[in-house]
């Protein structure tokens, strides 16, 4: 094989562009994490619907998909907000347990929902850039996947100006930091929970729809596998961090991409969860993560 | 009570109506006076549910053909019963496919089984079929390590499919005769050249079963054909992009690939568009689907693929007026084609209503004998001697094979298939596409 700098960056390239999938997915995850503490293994479902809904906006409007953001994004903000409201609110300090099972519940309604709605075949959607490659040296760049990354780099710088500059911002980090302090500080926690819940399904949603419009097939099956992905990358990169979730999914993102280079694409996920083990071995709260008192 | 735990009750509710109404045995209504039960072996949900709800269709569109006719005449019981499906949602998984059979065998009592798709989930529930000894035939699970395994008894079991060493044959062949020449004559290379193969290859029995196959039946041949990739994925995979580049660093002059309907869609369109391997890809039979040719669009343009029946290319002879009744019923009852995994399960509820008419009896030993000496004309499939009948060592029906290539078609917007090989039933000749670049030389 003429394995050449040309081909390894195209290789990192595939790396990055599934990396950006992971960070949107691990940072709405950790957040949620961080926020509330709860365990949402639902949390690919988001994706999924992500998906479907911008495939549903791109059907009966025809709009450029990464316009269709701007729709997607709100409807899964909303649809986590009321998840939120529904059925993590009730249950919110009555043990794991609980939220375990709401949350392998969920991800049964949401499959069938979606497959009662929108049939349980395989779906794609074609961007209208999907012809368009960037030749640079020896890389071809689909444009499509250029976008992406750039969107997903748009979407974290804004989510951080976010967190850091605005009140709520404040607020959810602070509830994060400490949640009795924060109520004693008069910040409403329960309202920062279901915002993070929402932002978080958002941010899962905004993954999905780069999915769809990267060319990836999906069903009402495809979010499990991501969701445990994610849950790695948030393990990996330190619970409730979020530098730790960009950083963990980009490295989930490479070594995926390169194990599948040079070992084959069965070996994948295995050496995935080979360094998530590594990592806690070495480090067990994980990159970013610090020890709890 | 609180409102949130009214919502909590809601939620429940909804959820139990849910998994009920999805996860539920779809029946027809059950007839008086008797009826043959025939258990349906589907993915109905998970990664191969595209071919599975094909499946089922397909099964469904047979037995409303023959209750039409009158049903299934029992000599035992001196009349005609009607056709009864019971639907086994295997979920595409291993464990999926042991609860469904464990279901249809035990709490349904099925009389016989049909369908059945992936090998490995196959393989796994096989031991069920073996133990409870109900007669199932079999229209996937296609790798020899399902059809010739020893370690249990596969006495009940009938495969009408060819199996991966008979399609890996006819593929490696076509290659060998019709691809290799044409491509060193459109490119001036010596006739001897080898021709350089990557097989990316499901990892599974099925998969592996293709790769070995292919192997040695160049190695066996003594084909001027070299294997310059074996890569593997995992089922269900649908980003293909770091190992087609990996593929491309070998440059390959075509591409062997074994997979999934779900999967060949992305692996055939991120070769083209997103790492630019404008190369040949051969296409094994269970993707010729109407599915298939839909969701490739214009990435499946000139690319190749070994079939035993294709819903847009129906061969000239003896199967063609059965192929094209089929297709039009089908059509009719549920708008759209039958693609080859459902064409195989239709002709399976007409083979097991053939096995308990000359069984005269639903007793299982009795019809497991009645398929065992079956000798009945070919359907759709072109069948070795016209007949289907299953191999006295294996239980396997034999085909004649063949393989189409795609070409766009500008009315649907979509490629359809022409077959290309063999010379017998040859619609077109294969061409070299325009876009084709041959791998270094």
């Amino acid at each position: 094989m003429d394995i050449s700098i040309g081909i390894l960056s195209q290789v990192a390239f595939w790396g990055l562009y599934s990396g950006c999938i992971y960070i949107l997915l691990a940072t709405g995850l950790n957040l949620i994490f961080g926020v509330m503490k709860i365990v949402n293994f639902a949390h690919g479902e988001f994706l999924m619907l992500g998906t479907y809904i911008t495939f549903f906006f791109f059907v009966i409007t025809g709009f450029n998909p990464y316009v269709l953001l701007i729709g997607s994004v709100p409807v899964l903000i909303v649809a986590g907000i009321i998840v939120e409201r529904l059925c993590f609110r009730p249950i919110l300090g009555t043990g794991k347990l609980n939220e375990i099972f709401i949350s392998l519940g969920l991800i049964y309604i949401f499959q069938n929902l979606v497959a009662m709605i929108w049939t349980d075949e395989w779906r794609s959607m074609k961007s209208p850039f999907a012809d368009i490659t960037i030749a640079l040296g020896p890389l071809q760049l689909p444009l499509d996947y250029l976008i992406i990354i750039v969107v997903t780099a748009v979407i974290l710088i804004g989510f951080y100006f976010f967190l850091q500059k605005t009140a709520i911002g404040r607020a959810i980090r602070a509830t994060s930091q400490n949640r009795k302090g924060a109520m004693l500080m008069g910040i409403n926690v329960e309202k920062m929970d279901m915002l993070t819940f929402g932002i978080g399904a958002g941010l899962a949603g905004a993954a999905g729809t780069l999915w769809a419009v990267s060319g990836q097939v999906f069903n009402p099956y495809m979010g499990s596998i991501p969701a445990i992905k994610g849950f790695a990358i948030i393990i990996l990169g330190g619970l409730g961090s979020i530098p730790g979730a960009i950083v963990g999914g980009l490295a989930i993102g490479m070594v995926e991409n390169f194990t599948a280079f040079t070992l084959g694409g069965s070996w994948k996920d295995a050496v995935s969860f080979i360094l998530l083990i590594v990592v806690l071995v070495v480090r067990p709260t994980g990159l970013f993560g610090e020890a709890e008192e | 009570m609180k409102r949130e735990s009214l919502f909590c009750v809601f939620l429940a509710v909804c959820l139990a109506l849910l998994v009920l109404s999805t996860g539920c045995t779809e029946q027809q209504p059950a007839a008086q006076g008797g009826e043959v039960k025939i258990g349906v072996v589907a993915s109905m949900t998970g990664a191969a549910s595209t071919t599975g709800k094909d499946i089922w269709q397909s099964a469904e569109l047979a037995a409303e053909e023959i209750n039409a006719q009158g049903g299934v005449y029992v000599k035992e019981l001196d009349k005609s019963v009607p056709i009864r499906l019971v639907q086994g949602d295997d979920e595409s998984t291993r464990e999926g496919g042991q609860k469904a059979v464990s279901k249809l065998i035990t709490q349904d009592n099925v009389d016989i089984m049909v369908g059945g798709y992936s090998s490995a989930v196959v393989s796994a529930h096989q031991s069920i079929v073996a133990e409870y000894k109900v007669p199932y035939i079999i229209s996937g699970g296609s790798s020899t390590s399902v059809s010739h395994r020893d370690d249990i008894d596969t006495s009940y079991m009938f495969f009408h499919r060819p199996n991966t060493d008979d399609s890996g044959e006819a593929s490696v062949l076509f290659v060998d005769e019709i691809v290799r020449p044409a491509i060193n004559s459109k490119f001036g290379f010596s006739q001897d050249r080898p021709l350089k193969v990557a097989v990316i290859y499901q990892d599974s029995p099925f998969g592996k079963g293709q790769l070995d196959a292919v192997k040695n039946v160049i190695k066996t041949r003594n084909m001027s054909i070299e294997v310059v990739a074996e890569e593997p994925f995992k089922m269900g995979e649908s980003d293909f992009r770091t190992v087609l580049t990996s593929v491309k660093a070998k440059n390959p002059d075509m591409i062997y690939s074994v997979t999934f309907l779900n999967e060949l869609v992305p692996l055939t369109q991120q070769a083209r568009r997103d790492v630019g391997l404008n190369t040949l890809i051969m296409a094994i039979e269970n993707n010729d689907d109407p599915d298939y040719y839909k969701g490739v669009g214009s990435y499946g343009d000139g690319q190749v693929m070994e079939s035993r029946f294709s819903p847009y290319a129906v061969p000239k002879g003896s199967t063609e007026a059965a192929t094209t009744q089929c297709l039009s019923n089908f059509d009719k009852k549920y708008g759209g084609f039958a693609g080859m995994m459902g064409a195989a399960t239709y002709e399976s509820v007409y083979i097991a209503k053939e096995a308990v008419e000359n069984a005269g009896s639903l007793d299982k030993a009795k019809v497991k004998d009645a398929l065992a000496s079956l000798a009945m004309p070919q359907m759709m499939e072109i069948m070795k001697g016209g007949t289907i009948r299953f191999s006295p060592d294996f239980h396997e029906s034999k085909f004649d094979l063949y393989v189409v290539q795609l070409s766009m078609d500008q009315a649907s917007g979509e490629p359809r298939p022409e077959i290309v090989w063999p010379k017998i039933l040859e619609a077109k000749e294969f061409v070299v596409p325009d876009w084709y670049t041959p791998g270094s030389s």
